[in-house]
């Protein structure tokens, strides 16, 4: 007789779901109840509630129509890089298309914030490198001002790039050939089958990243601080900033713009998985696509000079200046008053939050992505394989911090912690649980993908050979979700090393960490030190992903 | 009939406690180059010391050095924040009732007054603060007090303006011919709010009004101010502190400074322990070294800013302070009552609303 | 009599809207391989999904072994694991990331039984499969054919007295599917283990089935062994899905001279002695010959002899196909390669009443 009672799935499964939307509900309702606040803003709870703080955004238009621009140009450029590099790299047969592929990853290990400081130091207007060299040659004014909303555009787009690169290539290699052939055997020549064939197929895909890409440009930051505020051009995540920093601060109001900010980036995002759950093409079918390579001829010296144009301007270019500046005494790139020097490196690494800073990073980087890869494993596997109810809208929850912009879930995050009688305010638990939390979603796509791959009816069969749940997850699922799981645990690090928005928030006098000790650096020291910094940060990074590549390597068997 | 000799005993006891806590303790102790109230081998017991300030980084630090050199069982812990969000960050954690600085610089008078209004300051009467003078220190005394003396004025880069058309005077600053080129603070800045303050009761209330169509670029850091003079992203500072510019020369960089005959803008630095530090006996320890004379030297030659106390040497390279006629508000309850409209229009003038 | 091995009453099985499985029972006895035969959608693969427990049925009851599994009305419901069938998925499921011992190994470990008796069980089937070799090859370098056969050894290690089909040979190519089906066949009748089996494919299913259940649309339209379905089939779907026939439409006029059959009025006016599969009821007006059973030349004795002409005639290798065409319309016929007939030439039909059967 079988007791019909809770088995350890049934109790296991609801208990994950519930935990993870607890933290990421949490924050999400503080935010909601700091924005209808139009009392005293130091008071909690709010005193008074009220919807003052949403109409007052009318008056904030002008911000709201600058992050619009922004992120319009900025999406714009993004995907024009992202799609021409992926198209160079996976369907042409210019030489060398491996390497550059593992090169265009570079730019996600190096911050719009690096970036940006090194664009103001090319192209800020009169004295950039880059301006200097335009001069020389006769010609007037400035080729480019880099502190404008073109500036920061071009600057996010350089970073977001490599992430409408990495999704256009995907559906572009899970192109069937053969439709490509057929068009080529019925007499069309390259340019047409390329325009009426290649281009419609991968069409869905193109507009998804358009669609993600543009949310992600709606919520950045970095660039918008260092590049918009100097030219006094404000979107609305640095009025966000700017709002909590003025005294007495204006919680309402960031949290107002905030959650507007969420409501148009949830939007969006439902928008683009929409798009991608109809683009009816053959994408994971088992058969794996070996897409047919584009002889480009004589084309080839241009357009390698492309693809490689795009990793010299995005990644060479910006750390060269870096490069210069951190050795300078006092950065001017007025070239004849250049005087050298080794101090900005012996003062940043002396600095009490360099070192500290470094620590915390690289332990909280590790621990989130240790902790966070098997939770999000279950996770994934009780949303696209279980039948439990509910796991729909788990989903949906799950995906929510994505289209919070981080600083304002960072906000969201300081009331909803500090107020807990937990004494996890101003210590690294904080800054992990918040890392976890905002990386859900993160993790979640990746370890999705590697789940929607796996047949059931392996899972099944261990079933049907009576493996109890736990077992069947360790003996099978687990095993054949690892190459998802590493690859999740990767992406996990290196998002926690260069986290800044949350950070920023969180940030404690015993919780220091990488990012936001150069964004103050930059803003209270010389640039030539915060160089010095940026420069040490990206090494580190840089050492440490090469060293958990390597690490990852040896435990999947498999050559990335 | 036996009350009335109790309370008047009580009365005069009162009295007189109340006498004695405005007084510094019965016995400092004399450490080298400064007297202490604080319990010494406590201080080392905590261990530790948590400084929430707006000065730069490597500067304070090495400030913090000097003190942890002298003391070196207590670690040093320090903490940037641009002003406003130095004082939010202190409110949200004292609502939450998290208390993680020891002790805070908040860089704005009216800040400082808030905070000694709501309770937020331990009360600590230094035996150090007697060489300070009344109008430097919070009344009552022990709250707060000086810590430096910021002076600023104008500010501009020889190689891209020749002195002829250098701006002499305040007025000169706001000539149409440095728009899109001059450089302030942002309204969170303690200084740019006296700065405002003291001109206009100089100039009129409708002096500012010059300055917007100029469109000046706005800054925390006086740091970012100078930087962008001497790389020559912009050609005039005002609001330009003589520290940066101090600090500036000597690397070598072409800058100068500009002292208007009116008179030159001060604004301090009031600093003082929370009620609730983690670390009290280390935070009084540090209040007595910093503000006496080897701190208060330590830090004008780190900063570049001067001290409250006439007993210490100006900044390196720097005039003496009696050379500079100061401007400073006199009454420090009026200048808060300011705060607000100063920040609403001072955002306007930068472009920020 | 022994118990059967299982038993399904009245198995509903819905999706929403949709009905895959409408109320079908039948029960297979200890040793018996009964095969589930019907077109993509008919309900087939979710009625042996249910009975495995990888789908919950919507009302209705399974009983293996003598044990309810799932009921309805008591509401019990045992899960998969704990039902002790095996089952060969029709994507074979081997497990990339082990070994073929490891695969082969994997039910008995679950059982937790020593590693000796593992390893023993392991050989034993292997063997069975002849896979002997390959016990330490990575599961994920194998052919489609041996991964078939590591899943049927698999499925056999623990010694499971069900086993469940899904489609298994679909995937293989004709020649492979035409061994590997006598191969599991054999070793189905030495293990004697009861076997409920998918397919899609007709000829399979007559060749390997004790007994065969032909569904469509969810429900169950005949079960008989496969000479029954075959030669008595009983509607026009079982005569057109399970091997080929011709559909001939007309008319019964009433028994014939001699009692056992009937006289069968096709369309031209043909006259035709024709035989029912069960009684006969009103609106019978369809008569299903296969084509193997028509001759084609002079065959005395022939009780039906209609003339004809060769309209096409196509060599299949084993076979020739004829097009012949007749008063009723057109028929076709399979002959042996030897029985040559040019097209255009005339030609004389016959076939007997028993293969004339009425649906």
């Amino acid at each position: 007789m079988i007791v019909r009672g809770l088995s350890l799935r049934q109790i296991v499964m609801p208990l994950v779901v519930l935990l993870c939307g607890t933290l990421v509900l949490y924050p999400i309702g503080f935010l909601i109840n700091e924005s209808l606040n139009v009392g005293d803003p130091s008071v909690f709870p709010p005193e008074e509630y009220g919807l003052d703080n949403y109409w007052n955004l009318i008056d904030d238009y002008h911000i709201l129509a600058n992050t619009a621009l922004v992120a319009c140009i900025a999406t714009v450029l993004a995907v024009l890089f992202g799609f021409l590099q992926a198209w160079i790299l996976t369907r042409t047969n210019i030489p060398g298309r491996q390497r550059l592929e593992r090169l265009m990853e570079l730019p996600y290990y190096m911050t719009p914030l690096i970036g940006a400081l090194a664009w103001g130091v090319l192209l800020g207007p009169k004295t950039g490198l880059v301006n200097q060299v335009w001069r020389s040659l006769g010609l007037p004014g400035d080729l480019f001002n880099i502190y404008s909303p073109y500036g920061i555009a071009w600057v996010m787009a350089l970073f977001e790039g490599t992430v409408a690169f990495v999704m256009i290539s995907a559906a572009m290699k899970s192109m069937d050939p053969s439709l490509e052939e057929s068009s080529r055997v019925l007499g069309a020549g390259k340019l047409r089958t390329a325009l009426r064939i290649t281009l419609p197929l991968v069409a869905p895909g193109v507009l998804s990243a358009t669609i993600f890409v543009f949310a992600e440009m709606l919520g950045s930051f970095a660039a918008a601080f260092v590049l918009g505020i100097p030219g006094r051009f404000y979107v609305v995540t640095t009025a966000i900033w700017q709002a909590t920093l003025s005294f007495p601060p204006d919680y309402g109001r960031a949290a107002a713009m905030g959650l507007s900010l969420f409501g148009v980036m949830l939007i969006t995002l439902t928008l683009a998985r929409l798009v991608l759950r109809h683009g009816s093409y053959a994408t994971i079918t088992g058969k794996a696509f070996r897409p047919r390579e584009m002889d480009v001829g004589r084309m080839r010296w241009p357009l390698l000079g492309i693809a490689w144009g795009y990793i010299i301007v995005a990644v060479i270019l910006p750390l060269a200046a870096l490069l210069l500046t951190s050795f300078e005494k006092f950065a001017t790139v007025i070239l004849p008053q250049m005087k050298f020097t080794l101090a900005n490196y012996e003062t940043a690494l002396q600095m009490g939050s360099v070192g500290p800073a470094f620590v915390n990073s690289l332990t909280l980087g590790i621990s989130v992505a240790t902790v966070g890869v098997p939770v999000i494993g279950v996770l994934a596997w009780i949303i696209y394989r279980s039948r439990m109810p509910g796991r729909g809208a788990a989903e949906y929850v799950i995906m929510f911090p994505q289209a919070v912009p981080r600083l304002v879930f960072g906000l969201g995050l300081l009331w909803a912690w500090i107020n807990l009688p937990i004494p996890i305010y101003g210590t690294l638990w904080l800054l992990g649980l918040a890392y976890f939390t905002v990386f859900l979603p993160l993790g979640l796509r990746t370890i999705a993908s590697v789940v929607l791959q796996v047949d059931p009816s392996l899972e099944e069969c261990a079933r049907v050979c009576g493996a109890p749940w736990i077992y069947q997850m360790r003996t099978v699922t687990l095993p054949l979700l690892r190459p998802g799981m590493v690859a999740a645990w990767l992406l996990i690090f290196i998002a926690s090393v260069r986290e800044l928005g949350v950070s920023i928030f969180l940030m404690g006098p015993n919780s220091k960490v990488i990012a936001p000790a150069i964004v103050n650096s930059w803003l209270s020291s010389s640039s030539e030190l915060s160089a010095a910094m940026a420069l040490i940060q990206t090494a580190t990074v840089f050492a440490a992903v090469a060293l958990m590549f390597s690490l990852a390597r040896r435990v999947t068997g498999v050559t990335q | 009939m036996r009350r009335r000799p109790f309370a008047a005993l009580s009365a005069i006891l009162v009295a007189l406690l109340g006498a004695v806590a405005a007084v510094a303790c019965d016995n400092p102790r004399q450490m080298d180059g400064f007297k202490t109230c604080a319990d010494v081998a406590k201080a080392e017991q905590e261990g530790a010391l948590v400084v929430y300030s707006t000065d730069p980084e490597a500067a304070a630090e090495a400030e913090l050095a000097k003190f942890h050199a002298v003391f070196p069982k207590i670690r040093m812990n320090y903490l940037r924040i641009q002003a406003g969000g130095l004082y939010a960050k202190l409110l949200a954690e004292r609502q939450g009732n998290v208390y993680l600085a020891d002790i805070a610089q908040l860089s704005d008078v009216s800040f400082a007054l808030d905070f000694q209004k709501r309770g937020g300051y331990m009360q600590y009467v230094s035996p150090e603060m007697a060489a300070h003078k009344t109008e430097y220190k919070s009344s009552p005394e022990g709250y707060w007090t000086w810590g430096a003396l910021v002076v600023a004025a104008i500010a501009y880069n020889p190689t891209l303006v020749s002195a002829d058309e250098a701006p002499r005077t305040w007025r000169d600053a706001m000539d149409p011919k440095w728009t899109d080129t001059i450089s302030v603070k942002v309204s969170i800045s303690g200084l740019q709010h006296v700065t405002w303050y003291v001109l206009r009761q100089l100039y009129g209330n409708d002096f500012w009004s010059k300055l917007a169509p100029l469109k000046p670029h706005a800054f925390d850091s006086y740091v970012q101010q100078f930087d962008r003079l001497v790389s020559g992203q912009d050609k005039v500072a005002l609001t330009a502190q003589y520290s940066g510019y101090l600090a500036m020369k000597a690397k070598g960089a072409p800058v100068v400074f500009v002292y208007p005959p009116d008179g030159v803008v001060a604004a301090p630095q009031p600093w003082g322990i929370v009620k609730e530090a983690p670390h009290p006996e280390a935070a009084r320890l540090f209040m007595d070294w910093f503000l006496s004379v080897p701190g208060q030297s330590g830090n004008v030659r780190e900063l570049f800013t001067y001290s409250p106390r006439p007993d210490v040497p100006p900044p390196p390279g720097g005039a003496s302070v009696t050379e500079f006629k100061l401007l400073i508000p006199n009454d420090w309850q009026a200048f808060e009552r300011t705060h607000a409209q100063f920040v609403r229009e001072w955002d306007k003038i930068t472009g920020l609303r | 009599m022994t118990r059967p091995r299982i038993e399904v009453s009245d198995l509903v099985v819905r999706y929403g809207d949709a009905t895959a499985v409408d109320g079908i029972g039948f029960d297979i006895a200890p040793g018996e391989l009964v095969t589930l035969l019907g077109p993509s959608g008919c309900g087939k693969t979710t009625t042996l999904r249910a009975v495995a427990g990888l789908e919950t049925p919507s009302s209705g009851s399974i009983r293996l072994n003598d044990e309810t599994v799932y009921s309805a009305p008591e509401r019990r419901n045992v899960p998969t694991e704990k039902r002790g069938v095996s089952m060969v998925f029709q994507s074979y499921a081997i497990w990339p990331h082990m070994t073929v011992f490891e695969n082969v190994a994997y039910g008995l470990r679950v059982r937790k039984l020593p590693q000796a008796e593992v390893r023993q069980n392991v050989q034993r089937v292997l063997d069975l499969v002849q896979m002997q070799d390959f016990s330490e090859r990575p599961a994920s370098k194998l052919s489609g054919g041996q991964q078939q056969r590591v899943a049927v050894a698999r499925a056999i290690a623990f010694s499971p007295n069900v086993l469940l089909f899904d489609e298994p040979l679909s995937n293989l190519d004709a020649k492979l599917r035409a061994e590997m089906r006598v191969e599991l066949r054999e070793l189905q009748r030495r293990l004697d283990i009861t076997s409920l089996y998918v397919t899609h494919d007709q000829e399979e299913a007559l060749a390997i089935s004790d007994r065969v259940i032909v569904m469509n649309g969810g429900k169950i339209e005949q079960i008989g062994t496969p000479e029954e379905i075959y030669n008595r089939p009983r509607s026009r779907f079982v005569a057109d899905f399970v091997g080929s026939a011709n559909l001939i439409q007309g008319e019964v006029r009433g028994p014939s001279s001699s009692n056992d059959t009937l006289i069968f009025e096709a369309e031209g006016g043909m006259r035709l002695e024709v035989v029912a599969s069960s009684a006969s009821r009103d609106g019978q007006n369809t008569v299903a010959l296969r084509p193997s059973y028509i001759h084609l030349g002079h065959a005395a004795g022939s009780r039906n002899a209609v003339a004809g002409r060769i309209h096409r005639r196509m060599f299949h290798g084993d076979f020739i196909q004829y097009v012949v065409d007749w008063p009723a319309g057109q028929l076709i016929v399979r002959r042996p390669p030897t029985e040559l007939f040019d097209e255009g030439s005339e030609v004389t039909i016959s076939f007997e009443p028993v293969h004339c059967v009425l649906l």
